[in-house]
């Protein structure tokens, strides 16, 4: 009897815990299924279509076809890709040096650091620090932004003091210099640490549209998620796609708003959505990694 | 003392190395985040574009304070965040327990991994995600609401309803990937505790009220110390890509005055001013949530 019960009690919990699943991500599904109607059916296509009818990638071509979109993709790549190679260099460098526990001056340092979490000059100094660099309109303001950050330091700091100390020291006797100790060595070693901080720096400068709106003020240098900002706040199709690109871009400007709307926004979630099933295990380690206090 | 200062020489030219390494680190901190600490002080300046800015003491803050609308952004900024602390800080506690319950693992690991995705979305994306969802009459949410027999709301530019959208928003985003601390504070009980439970005769939800829950209690007191600490962040993002016209007055926070009224109309110190009384507003808070995390689980917030 109890274990009717409980088979039956666990059956209801299983089956509500799935349905809130799928209610979460039930939005997002809805704007894929948008993004796949065929034209014929879009107009009838809303908040409550399951299955898409007519299925075709012809949205996606022809919102890849206008230049703000496929200059917004390349924009992003670059920038993450740039950004990540700062964010772990510098990273890498710093968690190093800052693992040496007789290192003098080290609590100084940290506290230097540390201090930066809690307290920002803000938007408008740093604003006037970008112009004062000449980095204004320079992609190297988006990538330098939190080049370093302290969460994600110490992180890699917990990784790097699990190599053990005799490797170091043995490699120290052999005459390795400290950059090859740190590259040789201690990064091969805890390149788990190495690729849990890479997520959160790549899917941090994939997202980042905020500094990009006010750092970059050409268009073509902007970001995928600036572009989407711009369709979602602007709601404006023939200002989006562009007077001038309206007339040749038949095909864009053929398709209806939300199916163009639908189709950034997945475009946009895609890359983090197709790394994501394989690399869940070091988001969530590295979540429990940084929770812990040092 | 001579011995220490030659021995403390020894051990920087020892470390010789490792100081050059760290060089560039200190220096991008020095330069992006000290400079701009340093550059707040246009808080109590006038800034001019010729010539020296020249300095007028707490006039910006005399002006901000005496301003109506700088004084409903501040209301705004605390009342957007006591309700996103009252309604979503239980929700992943609830959440890990619920899917401690499962006994499953692959529909366990199944949820979980569908729950943690809207965390790793941009807030333009969830803006655009939110807007499509809660159209008025379009979006499923009015479509199931119409099921029920209710005429369609357009929530996003409805001042009695945006808040609430906000509250909703954040819960979808954030509750899933902060239940990950709380599952692995549960999973760090050890299980003695409940097959002794068990033998006794406690029922699963006995087992959860006087087992789990006081076990992970210090991870609750800890978090949410930790929340309050960030407490004036009401949430630029999604502010920023959620609000309109028509909302304004219900959602304008610090953060977005700052950008609207110091970056956009050109007020640079009247929004440095606004962007400094956050951030000192904020020191303190961390500071006393500190003192408060010493006292009730004895350790500190770092």
């Amino acid at each position: 009897m109890v274990k009717i019960q409980y088979r039956f009690s666990q059956g209801l919990l299983s089956l509500f815990m799935v349905l809130l699943a799928l209610v979460m991500i039930y939005p997002i599904y809805n704007q894929l299924v948008i993004s796949l109607t065929g034209d014929q059916y879009i107009a009838a296509a809303d908040g409550t279509t399951v299955i898409p009818r007519g299925i075709t990638l012809q949205t996606y071509r022809s919102v890849l076809s206008i230049p703000k979109v496929y200059r917004g993709v390349l924009n992003s790549i670059f920038i993450t890709l740039s950004g990540l190679v700062v964010n772990i260099a510098m990273t890498a460098m710093g968690a190093y040096v800052l693992i040496k526990k007789d290192l003098v001056g080290r609590q100084f340092f940290m506290g230097l650091i540390v201090l930066t979490m809690i307290f920002e000059g803000g938007l408008i100094p740093d604003y006037f620090l970008m112009r004062d660099l000449h980095l204004l309109d320079s992609y190297w303001s988006v990538i330098m932004y939190k080049a370093i950050n302290p969460y994600y330091l110490i992180i890699l700091m917990r990784f790097f003091a699990g190599v053990p100390q005799s490797l170091i020291e043995a490699a120290r006797i052999d005459g390795y210099s400290e950059v090859r100790i740190l590259f040789r060595i201690v990064i091969p070693v805890s390149i788990a640490g190495i690729a849990t901080i890479s997520l959160f720096y790549g899917v941090f400068h994939w997202n980042e549209y905020f500094r990009a709106m006010i750092y970059l003020t050409s268009e073509v240098k902007w970001p995928l998620q600036v572009v989407l900002r711009e369709l979602i706040v602007s709601l404006e199709k023939a200002a989006f796609i562009g007077s001038m690109n309206y007339q040749k871009m038949a095909g864009a400007a053929a398709i209806p708003f939300k199916a163009i709307k639908a189709s950034l926004i997945i475009i946009a979630i895609l890359p983090i959505l197709s790394v994501y099933p394989f690399l869940l295990r070091y988001f969530v380690r590295g979540r429990l990694q940084g929770s812990v206090k040092e | 003392m001579g011995l220490r200062r030659q021995n403390l020489k020894r051990r920087i030219y020892r470390d010789r190395h490792l100081y050059l390494m760290l060089i560039p680190v200190l220096l991008y901190f020095v330069v992006w985040h000290y400079l701009p600490m340093w550059g707040t002080r246009i808080a109590f300046q006038n800034v001019r574009f010729i010539g020296k800015n020249e300095w007028v003491g707490l006039k910006h803050f005399r002006v901000l304070f005496s301003s109506p609308i700088f004084l409903k952004v501040f209301f705004n900024t605390v009342a957007i965040s006591t309700m996103k602390i009252v309604f979503i800080f239980p929700l992943p506690i609830l959440l890990a327990f619920l899917l401690n319950e499962i006994r499953n693992p692959h529909v366990r690991q199944g949820v979980q991994s569908v729950v943690y995705i809207p965390h790793f979305l941009s807030w333009v994306v969830i803006a655009g995600v939110f807007i499509s969802l809660l159209e008025a009459p379009d979006g499923a949410m009015n479509k199931v609401l119409g099921v029920f027999g209710f005429d369609p709301v357009s929530f996003m530019t409805s001042s009695r309803h945006i808040r609430w959208v906000f509250v909703f928003s954040e819960a979808w985003r954030s509750m899933g990937w902060d239940s990950i601390l709380y599952i692995a504070a549960i999973n760090s009980i050890a299980p003695e505790l409940y097959d002794a439970a068990t033998v006794d005769g406690a029922s699963r939800f006995q087992q959860a009220r006087k087992i789990t829950l006081p076990c992970i209690a210090p991870t609750i007191i800890t978090v949410f110390i930790l929340n309050m600490g960030f407490f004036m962040n009401a949430g630029f993002d999604q502010v920023f890509n959620m609000m309109n016209d028509a909302v304004i007055s219900q959602v304008d926070i610090i953060d977005t005055y700052v950008y609207r009224v110091g970056l956009r109309k050109g007020n640079f110190s009247l929004g440095t001013a606004a962007g400094l009384f956050k951030g000192i507003i904020g020191i303190g808070l961390i500071f006393t949530t500190d003192r408060l995390s010493r006292k009730l689980t004895g350790e500190g917030v770092w």
